[in-house]
């Protein structure tokens, strides 16, 4: 845990930081822009595992979402190489379904939560997955499986095992969190970036004129030599 | 304060009071007579319902103090920028603040008129009106649009070189830049002032006429979505911003309205109003190609009247009086009268919350101006900037509060659709509109509240230096009620098809 929250400090370049006219400088810079959604089951804890990632603390009261909100932060993903998330946090309660369904287009990426103490909520996992997908299209859409609320050991509904097969069977990885704890929280995220990172620096996903999942960023010149920027940047298969 | 403040805002009103009490600023009047299309008596309707339109201005940048540029070629710097040309009755009084001078443009930039005047450097409306008349009658054809104003704003020093030098401010401006082309001016100087004390003059303000409002709302609907335009602006603010990090040999506070804006999420909560806009829109349309014949016409008769709600807003500026509302507490009074009017269920709660954060940037301006005014007079050195707040600061929080309140406000309306969208409740187009007035007032208090405290706090700057940032903060707070307008506007499918459901909904009962 301990380590968790140094690995914290060391990486983060808090997005929430902007009192000062240098974060602003700092926050210019960025290779590239990621949204990312969230999605999950009412109450495994979006928000708050969200809110521990941008704003590095744990609301132990917290107000069902309406519809979407929104959370940003940059990542560094490796030295010198900072990449902007933009999170959209949906409401995960089925009377908001219709309003965030139309949220998904312009995603590249997601976390899909399930809370590892209500068997209910991984059950659903699937259909959060379908109903992504078919909302994503013709993007397509990477997903990272998270079992949230792992603090909660002595209630766990869902092992270990299961997740991970069910997530290996949807290619999706499978990490668990704890938004109380700050435990994997940093890991969740920048793993999902590391992998979209990879997909766009391979070209598998492009930036694409009218499509807000990825963004080129701004390099001054001195700081990278961004030869995978200025390549991905003409490459349009569409 | 308060007298500077009182100075600020009644200056205009006083010294003319029988020929310009409808229109201080003058320019929408006078302009009204040499282009027929707009008479004053429709032109409130059409105001309210304009979408901003980006017109050109010279690039400006924040560097009050540098007057060479390495970075940037002269070229790059003349690229003109669009501005945000929305100046409705709303903006007419703060226009008149804010003028210290003026500029009227036709097709291009062809003229401008400086003026300026005693102490905080406002024009009488009479002079102002005078002038603009005078220009325009000289423009001739030239001069096509009528009703829009708005600023340029750029340094005279720097002007010799292309570049301009207000804030990132007019960072704002975009795209639309064929509309109307910077080709060239006159300056005339005029006034005692204290923009004449320094000798510069700063402000440009244009104005512009808008012949064919349809036309440019047609280009503006072509071109971009409002939330498009603005993240261009913030794209653009950033890489100015990653270009300044690279040379750091200046350390400034520069206020990024686009990418402060951005920071508080208001890019983020206008792109998803404007997905659920465009949604509902297409609903309705494929709504009406099922019905035919008298279910047609009276659907298209209700949603005829939803329509007319959104057209009849007027944004009158004459009421704002910074007096009024010194603590910001007749704002929240106002803006809970507004959101009670609104009949989405259990929702009052979330909504205050969504504005407390708004609450604080409101409580942190008295606090300004008492800093400004008491510390500038205990110390007699200027330069020591240590104690007291710097314009610059000034200039950067007002901005900062200028984005913040808009970006609550888009957020508002966002969470507002939604909720529209889940609940049966029907709303009322015209508490939304209630709304809107509210929040634009808001913007407009705001803005002059802060840009005394920047006159204030700049008593001894020179002009060159406070008075972009004062015509910066102006420009922004004409982009914010923009930005509000237009988000209110998106409102408007969403009340439609929420219309529509709640109908089919009683017709199965």
């Amino acid at each position: 845990m301990h380590a968790e929250r140094q690995t914290d400090r060391q990486t983060a370049v808090r997005a929430t930081d902007r009192q000062t006219g240098s974060s602003q400088v700092m926050e210019a810079i960025w290779l590239y822009q990621f949204r990312l959604i969230v999605i999950g089951d009412s109450t495994v804890g979006k928000s708050c595992l969200i809110r521990r990632f941008t704003e590095g603390r744990f609301a132990q009261v917290s107000d069902p979402t309406v519809g979407v909100d929104f959370f940003s932060r940059l990542v560094e993903i490796e030295p010198g190489k900072r990449i902007k998330l933009q999170i959209w946090d949906t409401a995960g309660q089925e009377r908001f379904r219709s309003i965030t369904r139309a949220y998904y287009r312009n995603s590249v990426g997601g976390l899909l939560l399930f809370d590892i103490t209500n068997r209910r909520s991984f059950q659903n996992v699937h259909d959060w997955l379908e109903e992504a997908r078919s909302h994503v299209q013709p993007h397509s859409i990477v997903f990272l499986l998270v079992g949230h609320k792992c603090d909660l050991e002595a209630q766990r509904q869902v092992t270990r095992q299961e997740a991970e097969k069910l997530a290996g069977a949807y290619g999706m990885r499978y990490v668990e969190t704890s938004a109380r704890d700050a435990i994997n929280v940093e890991h969740a995220f920048t793993e999902l970036t590391r992998d979209i990172f990879a997909l766009v620096r391979s070209g598998d996903i492009t930036i694409q004129e009218g499509w807000e999942g990825v963004k080129s960023g701004f390099v001054p010149n001195v700081v990278h030599s961004s030869e995978e920027v200025t390549k991905s940047d003409r490459r349009c298969l569409c | 304060m308060s007298d500077s403040e009182a100075t600020a805002a009644e200056a205009p009103e006083v010294s003319t009071p029988e020929s310009q009490d409808a229109s201080p600023a003058g320019t929408p009047d006078s302009s009204s007579e040499i282009t027929p299309d707009t008479s004053t008596d429709v032109a409130p309707t059409r105001k309210a319902r304009r979408r901003p339109e980006p017109k050109p201005a010279a690039e400006v940048e924040e560097k009050p103090k540098v007057e060479e540029q390495p970075t940037k070629t002269p070229s790059e710097s003349t690229v003109s920028q669009g501005g945000w040309g929305y100046w409705g009755s709303w903006g007419k009084s703060i226009l008149s603040t804010a003028t210290a001078t003026v500029a009227t443009v036709g097709q291009g930039l062809t003229n401008v008129i400086e003026k300026a005047e005693t102490s905080l450097g406002i024009p009488s409306p009479t002079e102002l009106s005078a002038q603009v008349e005078e220009e325009e009658k000289e423009l001739g054809e030239s001069v096509h649009h009528t009703d829009l104003i708005f600023f340029i704003c750029e340094a005279d020093k720097v002007a010799a070189d292309g570049s301009a030098a207000v804030g990132s401010a007019m960072g704002m401006l975009t795209s639309l830049t064929s509309v109307v082309q910077s080709t060239g001016k006159t300056v005339i100087t005029g006034g005692l002032d204290a923009l004449e004390f320094i000798g510069k003059k700063t402000m440009d303000v244009i104005a512009e006429g808008d012949p064919g409002f349809k036309k440019t709302k047609g280009l503006m609907i072509r071109n971009a979505t409002l939330s498009q335009v603005l993240r261009e602006a913030k794209e653009r603010e950033e890489l100015q911003t990653a270009e300044t990090a690279e040379s750091d040999s200046e350390k400034k506070v520069v206020a990024h309205y686009g990418m402060l804006f951005d920071e508080f999420q208001g890019l983020s909560h206008l792109e998803a109003l404007e997905i659920l806009s465009r949604d509902s829109e297409s609903k309705v349309k494929s709504v009406l190609t099922t019905l035919s014949g008298e279910e047609l016409v009276q659907l298209r008769d209700e949603l005829e009247l939803i329509k007319d709600a959104f057209s009849l807003v007027e944004f009158d500026d004459e009421e704002v009086d910074e007096k009024k509302d010194e603590d910001g507490s007749e704002f929240e009074r106002e803006l809970t009268e507004a959101l009670e009017g609104l009949s989405v269920s259990a929702t009052a709660e979330k909504l205050s919350k969504v504005l407390t954060p708004h609450f604080c940037v409101l409580d942190q301006i008295p606090v300004l101006q008492i800093t400004d005014i008491t510390n500038p007079e205990e110390e007699e050195g200027e330069e020591d900037a240590k104690k007291t707040l710097s314009v610059e600061e000034v200039h950067a929080a007002a901005i900062r509060s200028l984005a913040e309140l808009t970006a609550r406000s888009i957020e508002l309306f966002h969470k507002l659709a939604e909720m529209i969208l889940f609940s049966n409740g029907s709303t009322e187009a015209s508490v939304l509109s209630q709304l809107t007035v509210v929040l634009c007032k808001e913007i407009s208090l705001l803005s002059k509240k802060f840009t005394s405290c920047l006159t204030t706090a700049g008593s001894n700057e020179k002009g060159d230096v406070l008075n972009p940032l004062i015509t910066g903060v102006f420009l922004e707070a004409s982009n914010s009620a923009s930005y509000i307008q237009d988000a209110f506007q998106l409102l408007m499918p969403i009340l439609e098809i929420s219309h529509i459901q709640r109908r089919s909904e009683s017709t199965e009962q």
